[in-house]
């Protein structure tokens, strides 16, 4: 069944987006991602103009996350302190980010910065994890532990000045890393369309030490509210938010994530991660293909103004 | 749709019009002057129907007479862009904008372009893709001997979208004067003001052409959506946001375990 969208100003098959949904929603949901790296692309390459496929995926963002951190504000697993740190730090980033994509987009180089910017961050952060779910598959064949970290260790992080208590998560470091991490994320977030979890979680427990079992939650939680500050941003500088598509990524993400979450419960932790590692480098290997083989096609065309602007 | 019978009831009315003398003179009509975009749009087609009217003063001509019909968007400004190696990657380089170029176009005609008459009567009434004129920048960067490229480049993009096209052949003569061409809109269709310039034609001379305004416009929730996306984006934002959080929590209850 066709839709009309009235933002992208295209008619897509209603099914096929709700799939596209569902399937990133499943994967979501196994994970305890956003999915946004995978949505994203998956929208450019079905035809939804890029600004809007990257616009449009941070309201769905908002719907995925905003079921998540419910669920973990029930449990009281959500460290509200460091979570609004992050989130104005996250506010800043996004602006900025907004604002580029603005120029870039007007430059015709938004695609380039996407694409580069995707096989930058997913085949570093694709090939880190790799590494390290391989080594946690074999600690566990050959039954060897990992070296437990001594209480009290600290690293250069909580060398730096302007230190501040964060009591649930029993931390008392710099809030410099803490903003550069929140705004960092944030930007990239705007420019990239995608919610960060998957570099929020690990920056987290690797570089703020903070308790895993806080981190999920309070991850979600800055997510929900930078995504939902990138919405209004996008909604107010590109306008290219349909919420047409939207709504249809939203219910098939949700239910989709449901379905992921109940057989992410079955797998292992490591094998998850070594899944995931995987999926995120073939989605940056894909980006790097299309940077470096000989296009078909040399040339493109975009409206700059006019009927349909 | 009613199309066949909207048709003959036209086409009755046209052939009952009182007809004046000597020059041919051209009648047409469309078989609606709105196409209006509504959720379930996948397109659209538009019959376009007319008449030659000629007497007995009118001036016999040998040999068939030819028709061009041509469907033109609203204008945009159009940047085609050309992607070169830089430090072993493919980005974008080089770019030529295409100032009041057709949104779409579609020309629906008897005989190929080329047949029906010279380069610049074509050029002059924008009868065929190739014959189009596409504007550029004085202060256009691009090479002169590499403005082809650009120009080849835009017309072949914009073919594949399926906004232009060529029809040679489909104009039908019903009757010897009575002809019929019917010319589909995709579901890409931009929104706006279209105009149909129906060429009235022999052995490459102009006799007569008549122009009609077609309207294709968003309608209901897709044209409020598009206006306070556009009007109170703010608003738009906020609502947008409501609706995630509101589409979120809605699953967390609907699939909440017990």
């Amino acid at each position: 069944m066709q839709i009309y969208l009235p933002i992208a100003e295209i008619s897509v098959n209603m099914f096929v987006i709700f799939g596209m949904g569902g399937a990133v929603g499943f994967l979501s949901g196994l994970f305890g991602i956003g999915g946004g790296f995978l949505l994203t692309p998956l929208l450019i390459f079905s035809g939804i103009p890029p600004a809007v496929a990257v616009a449009t995926v941070t309201t769905q963002i908002v719907a995925s996350s905003s079921s998540g951190v419910l669920a973990y504000w029930r449990r009281g697993a959500i460290d509200t302190k460091m979570a609004t740190v992050l989130l104005i730090a996250g506010i800043v980033g996004s602006a900025i980010g907004a604002w580029l994509f603005k120029i870039l987009q007007s430059l015709g180089q938004l695609d380039v910065v996407i694409s580069l910017s995707y096989v930058t961050f997913l085949g570093a952060i694709g090939s880190l994890m790799l590494v390290e779910s391989i080594g946690a598959i074999r600690r566990r064949r050959t039954g060897t532990g990992r070296v437990a970290r001594l209480p009290g260790q600290h690293n250069w992080i909580h060398g730096l000045p302007f230190k501040m208590r964060f009591r649930q998560s029993k931390l008392y470091v710099s809030v410099i890393p803490i903003l550069a991490l929140g705004s960092g994320i944030g930007f990239l977030g705007t420019v990239l369309g995608i919610g960060g979890g998957f570099m929020m979680v690990p920056a987290l427990i690797y570089l703020l030490r903070m308790p895993t079992s806080i981190v999920v939650g309070t991850s979600l939680m800055q997510i929900l509210f930078t995504m939902a500050a990138a919405t209004i941003l996008h909604a107010m500088t590109t306008q290219t938010i349909d919420i047409v598509l939207a709504l249809l990524l939203m219910v098939g993400g949700v239910i989709g994530a449901q379905f992921g979450a109940r057989m992410g419960q079955k797998l292992r932790g490591d094998q998850l991660r070594l899944l995931l590692a995987l999926l995120v480098l073939s989605v940056g290997v894909r980006f790097a293909v299309d940077l470096l083989v000989t296009p078909d096609e040399f040339f493109s065309i975009a409206v700059k103004g006019g009927a349909g602007t | 749709m009613s199309g066949r019978w909207f048709f003959l009831v036209a086409s009755l009315a046209l052939a009952l019009r009182p007809v004046p003398a000597t020059a041919e003179e051209l009648v047409t009509s469309l078989s609606s002057s709105e196409v209006l975009i509504e959720s379930n749009f996948t397109g659209a087609q538009i019959v376009i129907f007319g008449q030659v009217d000629r007497d007995k003063q009118t001036v016999s001509r040998p040999g068939p007479y030819d028709l061009a019909v041509v469907l033109r968007g609203p204008d945009q400004i159009v940047t085609t862009r050309r992607k070169d190696r830089l430090l072993g990657l493919w980005v974008n380089r080089e770019a030529e904008t295409f100032y009041e170029v057709p949104s779409f176009y579609v020309m629906s005609s008897t005989r190929p372009p080329t047949e029906m008459g010279h380069r610049n009567m074509l050029e002059k009434y924008g009868i065929g893709i190739n014959y189009l004129n596409l504007p550029i920048s004085p202060q256009s960067e691009v090479q002169v001997s590499e403005r082809d490229d650009f120009r080849d480049a835009f017309l072949r993009l914009r073919r594949k979208q399926g906004v232009y096209s060529e029809q040679a052949g489909k104009v039908d003569f019903l009757t010897e004067s009575l002809f019929r061409t019917t010319i589909s809109l995709p579901a890409t269709t931009p929104v706006g003001v279209y105009s149909v310039d129906t060429f009235l034609l022999h052995e490459g001379a102009m006799l007569a052409s008549q122009t009609k305004a077609l309207t294709v416009a968003k309608t209901g929730f897709e044209q409020a959506a598009f206006d306070l996306a556009h009007q109170r984006p703010a608003l738009y934002g906020i609502l947008a946001v409501i609706t995630a959080v509101f589409t979120g929590w809605l699953a967390g209850v609907i699939f909440r375990k017990d």
